[in-house]
């Protein structure tokens, strides 16, 4: 992934080699992907929890299973029981219209991007970052706080998520923050947008999930491809994308005589793809209202200088790129609520999925990094996770389960 | 490295397990933030102190326990000959900006749990009406989204 040379350094007596750091920097970016799924799984299992008995059971039988939501039961009740092949298709419409409306939205952003209109993304990121934050984590922590039964009044609530949104939409945008800050906030942006998602019918997640991989495949790699065109762009002009992406922190910070401020960077990097940041209004077929998503995808990017024939004991020349040589990984925020939708609804059914599901996409991941190091430009990162994710819920669901069930039944494991 | 013999260790190996904030040595602090060499320097701090500050009276005390958490290494070390000219200015924000965040949490804590603690035997049955759970029921505030 990127090289990291020592020649001015006193102690290390040669190069060193990637694999010293290979380790720390993949963790770095593991971490904050499974807190956030762990996080998600924990709300939808401690939320939905007097449901979990009965959902489990019917989900034996149906093919879908009543989460305890408005969607569902609003659903239940206008179609009934064999309501199967209308969820499907709806969840196919859902799914396609909002990937019509994501494409609409990122060229739009591709545009705006293109005359400059940089810090209007900023500001209109800032007021979707503040509605997440306010809204959905206002929300979720009504449902928490009603489900806990906790004690809390009125005015303590309004002052903690006051301060707690506010002060997230500065940790995201401002570049002078505590960097564990920022990270921890987009996580939890991730974490609130994700339940958010789980609260969809069963089989229009799992088309939406199928659907935004497969656009991200094609938008990143396509020559037409929106966040490829927006990759470029960035790239021609040495600016960041603003997006809302996550950053894992350098292995190696090189202190130097200028001391760089993290984010601001001007790049001689190769600087993969960000996306776009998208305020979708999806609409359900049956459902008549409206809900209104605040969508954030980024494929998978790394930002890493450009050594190429750069012989390593030229290193000092690379100390303008501010953090030395060594290069970041960067995940977009979408990844991450992608991934936690997946594991999210796979907790919706049972714990062995989760399992099963998390090895999935942390297996994607890992073949997704690989292939950025190979390949060295911007990849997305939904596709393989995704699509491994759901085959391997598929196949738990109906082998792995049979047989674990039957095997625990007459005692012969666990 | 560039040979500032204040660092406290010159192995760019072991920059995974170097915390940044450990960078003090010899009572002078070099880097103002929590973040090291990733952070601000010392005049975008003294900027940042100030603004973080200021901005913490807009009802956002939040800001005032970012502000001690960000100048950590300011705060808990003393000013020497060595260090930065924006030390002293720096700190005395973070110091006011702590009393402040402390005095506020206190204040809330306290409310907090009277509210909690003392439920109904203290406030009646106003506090039935009060709590969030049944207001958040009454009002109809989950059934929004």
């Amino acid at each position: 992934m990127d090289d990291r040379s020592t020649d001015s350094d006193p102690v290390t007596a040669g190069e060193s080699s990637i694999l010293d750091t290979l380790g720390e920097d993949v963790i770095r970016i593991v971490s904050p992907v499974s807190l956030c799924m762990l996080l998600v799984v924990l709300l939808v299992s401690s939320v939905s929890s007097t449901n979990d008995l009965s959902s489990s059971i019917s989900s034996l039988f149906l093919s879908s299973t009543t989460t305890p939501t408005s969607f569902s039961s609003l659903n239940l009740l206008l179609l009934g029981s064999d309501s199967t092949w209308e969820e499907i298709k709806s969840a196919l419409v859902t799914a396609l219209s909002f990937v019509v409306v994501v494409t609409l939205l990122t060229f739009l952003l591709v545009l705006l991007f293109y005359f400059r209109c940089t810090n209007f993304l900023r500001i209109y990121m800032g007021i979707s970052s503040l509605f997440v934050l306010s809204f959905l984590g206002g929300f979720i922590s009504l449902l928490l706080i009603s489900h806990f039964k906790i004690p809390i009044d009125p005015f303590t609530f309004a002052i903690l998520l006051f301060n707690l949104s506010v002060v997230g939409v500065f940790a995201v945008f401002m570049p002078k923050f505590p960097i564990s800050m920022n990270q921890g906030y987009l996580v939890a942006i991730g974490v609130l947008t994700a339940y958010w998602f789980t609260m969809l019918p069963e089989w229009t997640t799992w088309a939406l999930l199928i659907a935004m991989s497969l656009y991200d495949l094609a938008a990143v790699l396509l020559p037409i491809g929106p966040l490829r065109l927006l990759v470029e762009l960035a790239m021609s002009r040495n600016e960041e994308i603003p997006a809302l992406v996550y950053e894992a922190r350098p292995v190696d910070p090189q202190p130097g005589d200028r001391v760089r401020v993290w984010r601001e960077r001007t790049d001689v990097r190769i600087e993969a793809t960000e996306n776009s940041t998208n305020s979708a209004t999806v609409q359900t077929v049956q459902e008549t209202r409206l809900a209104v998503s605040e969508e954030i995808t980024a494929p998978l990017i790394e930002a890493f200088p450009q050594t190429g024939d750069r012989h390593l004991g030229t290193e000092e020349e690379e100390d303008g790129i501010g953090l030395g040589s060594s290069g970041a990984i960067k995940l977009g925020l979408g990844d991450f609520i992608f991934y936690s939708v997946l594991v999210g609804r796979a907790a919706m059914y049972d714990y062995m999925t989760v399992y099963a599901c998390y090895l999935a996409i942390m297996a994607g991941l890992g073949v997704t990094l690989l292939l950025l190091a190979v390949y060295r430009k911007a990849l997305p990162a939904l596709p393989v996770s995704i699509m491994l994710g759901v085959v391997f819920y598929l196949l738990t669901r109906v082998l792995l389960e049979v047989f674990v069930v039957q095997c625990s039944s007459n005692l012969l494991m666990f | 490295m560039e040979g500032r013999d204040d660092q406290p260790t010159a192995d760019v190996e072991s920059g995974a397990r170097l915390r940044p904030s450990a960078v003090r040595s010899r009572g002078a602090v070099t880097w103002p933030s929590v973040d090291g060499p990733l952070g601000v320097s010392w005049e975008e701090a003294e900027t940042s102190a100030r603004r973080f500050f200021f901005w913490g009276f807009a009802f956002l005390p939040l800001l005032w326990a970012v502000n001690c958490f960000y100048f950590w290494p300011v705060l808990v070390s003393k000013a020497s000959p060595s260090s930065s000219p924006h030390f002293s200015r720096i700190r005395s924000y973070v110091v006011w900006s702590s009393i402040g965040f402390v005095i506020f949490a206190v204040l809330l804590t306290a409310w907090a749990l009277t509210f909690a603690i003392g439920g109904e035997h203290l406030f009646g049955p106003m506090w039935k009406d009060l709590v969030m759970y049944n207001l958040a029921d009454k009002l109809q505030l989950t059934g929004l989204m």
